[in-house]
């Protein structure tokens, strides 16, 4: 690496250290609380998987590029030198974290390894040296939000397609337009992934509430947020806030994706509009009464996979389990409680690189795929999209006998077509 | 061939959801020569926005998009 390179990576170090940051870095102790914390070091039980060890990843090059005593005698606290094997390291610890959190739970400061990870995200993007798909993914989203224009013909035909879907399997409730697009005044707009199965359901369950929705032109899933690029992250979210502005909503509703909701929730600053996750707005139409559920429709054991971004890290655990205690009499939690919920192994972008993880994402994993087993349950249910990818993933190579379930699908499954929209409010 | 078009390497990304068909194409665009074509046919109609996005992204050019009910085809000439 040469000079002028090392010291653009140190500017870009240098801006992530805030107040929070910096005590991150100089807080541990080494205590080891956060060992077996890790899903991957807890299934693997190699060391480079502690969480302590990622982090002192960053510390020791932050030791030597800020703090005097790393500049001058550098032998003192490990400080090391930013160069090209550490940028390896750098990128097979930030590649190795989901950002679940979980470690962040038992460390006794409170240490957020996936701050400290996007801190190693950013010079490897800086370096060139990020997972390329991911860059491209989130240069794609980006794109999209500049020329809306351009594909709004082909994005209305697809929709267009799924709308018999939706007639189709729900025809009493579907309304004169099963899915409304671009509608200003409607009160929810509702941003689904780009598949039919984040758009069927949901467009189902809307319409039986009687809601007055409207479906977002762009995807929630924010894969700038995956690669940990700011500046995109920002760019992508930025789409929809000026959509949701433009039709004047008053709440905008992120389908099943866990990053997708934690950055809307937490990045999208003040605005005239309220944020939900779609299994918040499901569980209100449950206590509002606004939609009735035939319970027979699944008779077997299920249990619930609190996905991290929308559980421990945006405390939604409650609302699930309320849907579930009207889908199933055989509802089986997982041990140890949602808190401290193992992570599925998909998150962080790992999903996204597909085969490319494929392996260490099942082998980073066993304790999840353990932890479901032994709930006995037949049916697995979860509200984010890359975590019902990597829970199939695991089914497949775990041989764990269950079926993965999204839950808006179930809700939707289960939906009693009446024709009339209000039922008895509980 | 199909059509005027000659079809160099056909990718079958039915039942994929966002992003595998984007990260497909992107690496199956990248196993044939600039200027030969890519065909690629999913089911997500959300590729009818990604697809176009992601060539002006890429720097590729989707000659043709042909739909017939539920399945999309992109004919993708490798630009760059």
């Amino acid at each position: 690496m040469d000079l002028e390179t090392r010291n653009e990576l140190l500017k870009l170090f240098k801006t992530k250290l805030n107040q929070a940051m910096r005590l991150y870095l100089e807080t541990c102790t080494r205590c080891g609380v956060c060992i077996e914390a890790c899903h991957v070091y807890a299934s693997t039980g190699q060391v480079k998987h502690i969480a302590a060890y990622r982090s002192e990843i960053i510390r020791r090059l932050y030791k030597k590029h800020f703090k005097l005593r790393g500049k001058f005698w550098p032998s003192v606290g490990e400080a090391k030198e930013l160069n090209d094997m550490a940028l390896e390291e750098l990128f097979e610890a930030a590649y190795s974290c989901t950002g679940c959190r979980r470690c962040m739970v038992f460390c006794p400061f409170g240490i957020d390894t996936q701050m400290l990870m996007s801190i190693a995200k950013l010079l490897l993007i800086g370096a060139h040296t990020e997972p390329e798909i991911l860059t491209l993914l989130a240069d794609t989203s980006v794109e999209k939000g500049k020329s809306i224009d351009l594909f709004k013909e082909g994005f209305l035909q697809g929709i267009k397609n799924l709308e018999k879907q939706v007639v189709k399997k729900w025809a009493l409730e579907a309304g004169e337009t099963a899915i409304p697009v671009d509608v200003e005044g409607a009160d929810l707009l509702y941003v689904a992934l780009a598949g039919a199965h984040s758009i069927i359901p949901a467009a189902a369950i809307f319409n039986a509430a009687g809601e007055n929705w409207t479906l977002s032109f762009f995807e929630a899933v924010n894969f700038g947020a995956f690669v940990g690029d700011p500046t995109k992250t920002k760019l992508i979210l930025d789409r929809i806030i000026k959509e949701a502005l433009r039709l004047k909503v008053k709440e905008v509703c992120i389908c099943e994706c866990g990053t997708a909701y934690r950055v809307m929730k937490h990045l999208s600053g003040t605005q005239p509009f309220t944020v939900s996750s779609i299994t918040e707005v499901h569980a209100r139409y449950i206590r509002e009464g606004r939609i009735k559920l035939d319970k027979s429709r699944f008779n077997q054991a299920t249990t619930y996979h609190d996905p991290c971004q929308i559980a421990r890290n945006a405390g939604i655990m409650e609302e699930p389990r309320f849907i579930l205690k009207h889908l199933t009499d055989d509802f089986r939690e997982m041990s140890p409680e949602p808190e401290y919920n193992w992570c599925c192994g998909g998150g962080g972008g790992l999903v996204a690189l597909g085969e490319e993880t494929l392996d260490f994402r099942m082998k980073s994993s066993r304790v999840k795929a353990d932890q479901v087993k032994e709930t006995g349950a037949a049916i697995l249910a979860t509200a984010c999209e890359n975590c019902h990818t990597q829970l199939d993933n695991l089914n497949d190579h775990y041989n764990m006998g269950v079926e993965v379930k999204f839950l808006s699908s179930m809700l939707a499954d289960a939906l009693v077509q009446d024709g009339s929209r209000r039922v008895q409010p509980i | 061939m199909r059509d005027d078009i000659n079809v160099d390497k056909a990718l079958d990304l039915s039942g994929l959801a966002c992003p595998m068909p984007v990260v497909k194409v992107s690496k199956g665009i990248k196993e044939i020569e600039v200027g030969q074509v890519l065909e690629a046919t999913t089911t997500d109609p959300g590729s009818l926005t990604d697809f176009p996005a992601w060539a002006r992204t890429s720097g590729n050019e989707i000659l043709k998009t042909d739909q017939d009910g539920d399945t999309i085809k992109f004919y993708i000439q490798r630009k760059a």
